[in-house]
């Protein structure tokens, strides 16, 4: 009973501190920081305390669909009555937020991100920062209610209105030049992508109900419904074409939030344009939400359908993406867009391990998405504690030798970067291996490609070390107080994250123990529909019948 | 129940409306005796000619909130008015556009003709309940009237150059034109069924008994109504009106005319079943027409420099996606109670947007091309916050008002179960998207930042209520979207 009011604590509450303190912001007073950043604390407390209560709540319930929220938040005051009728029910939905592991892991990466980018927002942001602090809880509010949604409603809702601080925030604090130009582009792209994703909202719901039967928005009971007409259907072109224009218009909304590759380059401009400390929040989270709705939505929904129209094409974009993005970055001579670059190679191990559609695929992108995030947020914060001490550094010719200045800055960049590049031991390996191991099953040409990626990515981390940590003394430039080592604060914000790092890269079953139940679930929908047309696939999970 | 008691039923019904005729009638006439207006004495009549306004509306309202609170709907249904859910929504959405509108206007009507403008305005909101409750053509018809006719004055009293002539002379031809067809098409349902009652109208059009003359008939009188609405082929006065006349006129065009003709459409067509004869014609004729409106509407707002142009045509658009909801309200898969929703987020958003550009005006600035409000924020940053909600709404993303009433919308239309509505709806996602564009355009505008202009210092109390109210109502009807 407790533990579900952690979830209506972890959405709004966060939310209505984050307002009050837009609107007491501007007083000159150094409190505001702090109560932000030790509430965003508390935050990474009661995040964790929802994913042990999710670990602790596992196999209590019977499972009648792919979703089923472990713990469950819908009280009767978020129904929605509305004036029209469905098949003759009237409409009346039940609204729900909830959590299963999927949804806390990435909570925990929100509150985690979300604690780092305020940490660092002490140092980084010298502008207005007491509104700074306010926007990042709205935006980290707005992101655990995407995360928490068990319904379509609140997911979509959640899901456009995280844009707007997001646009605040990099118009405001972002770069003067370049951040008008790039929100706009951000934000026009992901609308053309998210208002025509309603008409696939809309669809599934319209299809949910039958004569006897009245439409729900609940993911529990949509995905049931999915894995009942599954059952009863068969895996049949006939079936797959009935929700063919459903699952293009979520594609077309999820595939640009999540960068797939015709429709990414709304991605390296914004990532660029923004404050690098804002961009660690959109790169780990905000960057996130494209696959999180594959997850979320597009696999227990419309199983079928993906696995016929969709799978071999956006597993083969997401194996060209990692070429792609890392080749691309290679070529890259500001920290900023290489970074963003990068970002988009290893979202590519997501999207494949998702499109894997299996029990590894599935395991391996969900630990990737977290992995991703911890290290893609590490490295924008220290990209922003670099430029604060020596402005946007152009990678050429010249060597900056910054680990001989800053020694501690530079253990952490070595750290991080060597995470990213899947040094076995940290956690890029775990999940970048499951989601390969996943994709083996399915096609051994798109892991072919896949791996090339692996090689360049270590290629142009090892470079970006080589020329902004190592390869000069750094003497040439003098070190005075405003150029000094990272502080306390810095510490405290990326400690966290490396030891997270470490913890997945060794024991991985620390997690994936707490993911099983839902992936098993997923999964007894999704191989079969995954093998009955491809029939090569190996499969591993039997159909209940 | 005795014809008195009838009576004395009704007059109670129609109170907002009495009152609003009443207060509208005294206003006008009160010109004759006013004496003629001192330069000094300007600010003194606005206030007095917008308060005796306020204070009819407000009246009309307890009028109305008494009434629903204590009589049950639908006493009488067989006389010249009929009073049920449509005619109480109506009356709301004139009410809150009223008071708005008053809001809107209170520093900027005419100066010379105070008492003209109000008069006509409280005329027009007069109208709206009397379309809303009507259950007779020719009851109807007067209500249409009764927008038409005061629309005519103010339009020709608004600004008072050349151009907000031609708009005066433009829309007095094309609407007298409209009101033929409608008048044409009433006739022609007169031959058919011998009454003017609308049961009996709609009884025989729905046994199939009008054939190919009742189905022109109904096609006649969707076109006099087409026209209120600004739906293509009958929306190219729209534009030019907005961009002539003054913008507190703009404003009552955007919102008022469209309300009547929406209201007519579903006290028509709406309330009872148009019948299996015709819906098979008039539904395709209506999404065309939609598809159209919409797309047309858009494509062109794009390509705009000039606000009032662009949100001409904005309005445009925004009767295509009625109009979608409209067809879904004769395929019976929506209540008429989605396309009010709509109207009342529309009125908090695009009024809202009119009130700002208002404030601006007012203020020392300019609202004439889209770069006039580069760097606002900065400027006069209530304003512009207000305007950013509004245009947010506009685009339709969650947390406004405008998201829950184009989310109904698509429900409405993909509940019908139909490729062509399936179709209308995709249509309708891709406009969506592409009316975004245009509306961002603005909201970034309005943060543009290094331009370095000096700050707007002058502050109209009415014209923040008005904005502000706007802001607020589209927020609070995101979060209690049956309050609409």
């Amino acid at each position: 009973m407790t533990s579900q009011l952690l979830i209506p604590l972890l959405v709004f509450l966060p939310i209505l501190v984050g307002i009050v303190l837009c609107l007491v912001a501007g007083k000159k007073s150094s409190w505001i920081s702090d109560i932000a950043t030790s509430f965003s604390g508390l935050m990474v407390i009661a995040a964790i305390a929802l994913l042990c209560a999710v670990h602790s709540a596992q196999g209590n319930s019977e499972a009648v669909g792919l979703i089923q929220p472990q713990i469950v938040f819908g009280p009767s005051w978020m129904e929605l009555k509305l004036p029209f009728a469905i098949q003759g029910h009237s409409v009346n939905w039940q609204l729900q937020l909830g959590a299963d592991s999927f949804s806390a892991m990435m909570v925990l990466l929100t509150s985690l991100v979300t604690f780092a980018v305020l940490m660092t927002a002490r140092t980084q942001i010298t502008e207005r920062r007491d509104l700074y602090d306010g926007m990042i809880l709205i935006t980290q509010g707005i992101l655990m209610g995407i995360f928490l949604a068990m319904d379509l409603l609140l997911f979509y809702v959640f899901f456009e209105a995280v844009l707007i601080p997001i646009i605040l925030l990099m118009n405001i604090w972002g770069d003067p030049k370049e951040s008008l130009r790039a929100s706009r582009k951000f934000l026009l792209f992901t609308l053309a992508g998210s208002i025509p994703m309603i008409v696939g909202i809309v669809g599934i719901v319209l299809q949910s109900a039958t004569a006897d039967r009245a439409s729900t928005v609940l993911l529990p009971q949509l995905s049931a419904i999915a894995f009942e007409s599954q059952l009863t259907r068969g895996v049949t072109e006939n079936f797959a074409t009935s929700q063919f224009l459903i699952l293009a218009a979520l594609m077309l909304g999820f595939g640009i939030k999540m960068a797939l590759l015709p429709l990414h380059s709304w991605l390296p401009t914004t990532y660029s344009a923004s404050h690098p400390n804002t961009t660690a929040l959109i790169a780990a989270v905000v960057g996130k939400l494209g696959v999180y709705g594959l997850l979320r939505i597009v696999l227990p929904l419309t199983p079928v359908a993906l696995s016929v129209y969709y799978q071999i094409v956006v597993g083969t974009l997401g194996a060209i993406a990692i070429v792609y993005g890392a080749l691309i970055a290679l070529r890259q001579t500001d920290l900023r867009r290489l970074m963003a670059y990068s970002s988009l190679s290893h979202m590519g191990f997501v999207t494949l391990g998702l499109m894997a559609m299996n029990r590894e695929g599935i395991a391996g992108a969900t630990i990737q998405m977290f992995n991703h995030g911890l290290i893609t947020a590490a490295i924008f914060l220290m990209i922003g504690m670099i430029e604060q001490r020596r402005g946007r550094l152009v990678l050429g010719n010249e060597n900056f030798g910054l680990a001989a200045a800053y020694p501690h800055l530079g253990f952490l960049m070595v750290f991080f970067t060597l995470a990213g590049a899947g040094l076995p031991g940290l956690n890029s390996f775990v999940g970048e291996i499951l989601a390969l191991m996943g994709m083996l099953r399915v096609s051994a040409g798109i892991v072919g490609i896949a791996v090339l990626g692996t090689v360049l990515g270590a290629w142009y981390a090892l470079r970006v070390l080589q020329h902004v940590m190592f390869s000069s003394d750094g003497k040439t430039n003098k070190r005075d107080a405003a150029t000094a080592d990272i502080g306390w604060a810095d510490w405290a914000a990326l400690a966290p994250l490396a030891l997270l790092c470490v913890v997945i890269g060794v024991r991985p079953s620390t997690f994936t123990d707490t993911m099983k139940v839902d992936v098993d679930r997923m999964a007894v929908s999704l191989e079969p529909a995954a093998k009955a047309l491809h029939p090569t696939i190996d499969t591993l999970a039997v159909v209940k019948k | 129940m005795s014809v008195s008691e009838q009576m004395l039923v009704s007059l109670k019904w129609m109170s907002p409306a009495l009152v609003l005729l009443f207060g509208g009638c005294l206003i006008l006439c009160s010109s004759v005796f006013l004496s003629p207006l001192k330069p000094t004495g300007v600010d003194n009549r606005r206030n007095l000619m917008a308060s005796i306004s306020m204070f009819f509306l407000v009246a009309a309202a307890a009028f109305h909130l008494l009434v629903t609170s204590h009589i049950s709907t639908n006493t009488i249904d067989s006389c010249l008015f009929r009073f049920d859910s449509i005619s109480i929504a109506a009356e709301r959405l004139a009410l809150i556009g009223g008071v708005i509108l008053i809001l809107l206007s209170w520093s900027l009507a005419p100066k010379n003709y105070l008492p003209e403008f109000y008069g006509c305005l409280l005329l027009i909101l007069a109208a709206i309940p009397i379309i809303g409750a009507s259950n007779d053509l020719i009851a109807m018809f007067l209500g249409l009237e009764l927008v038409s006719i005061p629309t005519y004055i103010m339009l020709s009293i608004a600004k008072g150059d050349n151009a907000s002539f031609e708009a005066a002379l433009k829309y007095f031809t094309l609407s007298g034109f409209a009101s033929c067809f409608f008048l044409l098409g009433i006739s022609f349902l007169y031959g058919l069924s011998g009454s003017m009652d609308l049961g009996s109208v709609c009884a025989m059009l729905g046994n199939g008994g009008g054939g190919k003359l009742g189905l022109l008939a109904v096609l006649l009188i969707l076109c006099g109504l087409a026209f209120r609405i600004t739906a293509v082929p009958f929306h190219f006065y729209g534009p030019d009106v907005f961009e002539g006349t003054s913008l507190t006129m703009a404003a009552v065009m955007s919102y008022l005319p469209k309300v009547a003709g929406f209201v007519a459409m579903v006290r028509l067509f709406g309330a009872s079943p148009v019948g299996e004869s015709l819906t098979p014609m008039v539904v395709p004729v209506l999404l065309v027409t939609s598809v159209l409106t919409m797309c047309i509407g858009n494509a062109l707002a794009v390509a705009q420099t000039s606000l009032r142009r662009l949100l001409g045509y904005s309005s445009i658009a925004h009767t295509g996606y009625l109009l979608l909801g409209f067809a879904a309200l004769i395929l019976s898969s929506a209540e008429p109670q989605v396309l009010f929703t709509y109207l009342a987020a529309y009125a908090a958003m695009t009024l809202g947007v009119f009130a700002c550009l208002a404030e601006v005006d007012e203020a020392g600035g300019q609202s004439i091309v889209v770069g006039d409000l580069s760097g606002m924020y900065y400027r006069r940053p209530a304003a512009s916050i207000a305007m950013a909600i509004c245009l947010l709404s506009l685009i339709g993303l969650p947390l406004t008002a405008g998201f829950v009433a184009k989310l109904q919308l698509f429900f409405a239309a993909g509940g019908a179960n139909r490729w062509d509505m399936t179709v209308c709806v995709w249509v309708m996602a891709i406009n969506a998207a592409v009316a975004a564009g245009y509306y961002f355009r603005l909201l970034s505008k309005l943060f543009e930042r290094g331009l370095d202009l000096p700050p707007l210092r002058l502050w109209r109390p009415s014209l923040f209520l008005a904005y502000s109210l706007c802001a607020v109502l589209t927020i609070v009807w995101f979060f209690q979207p049956t309050s609409m």
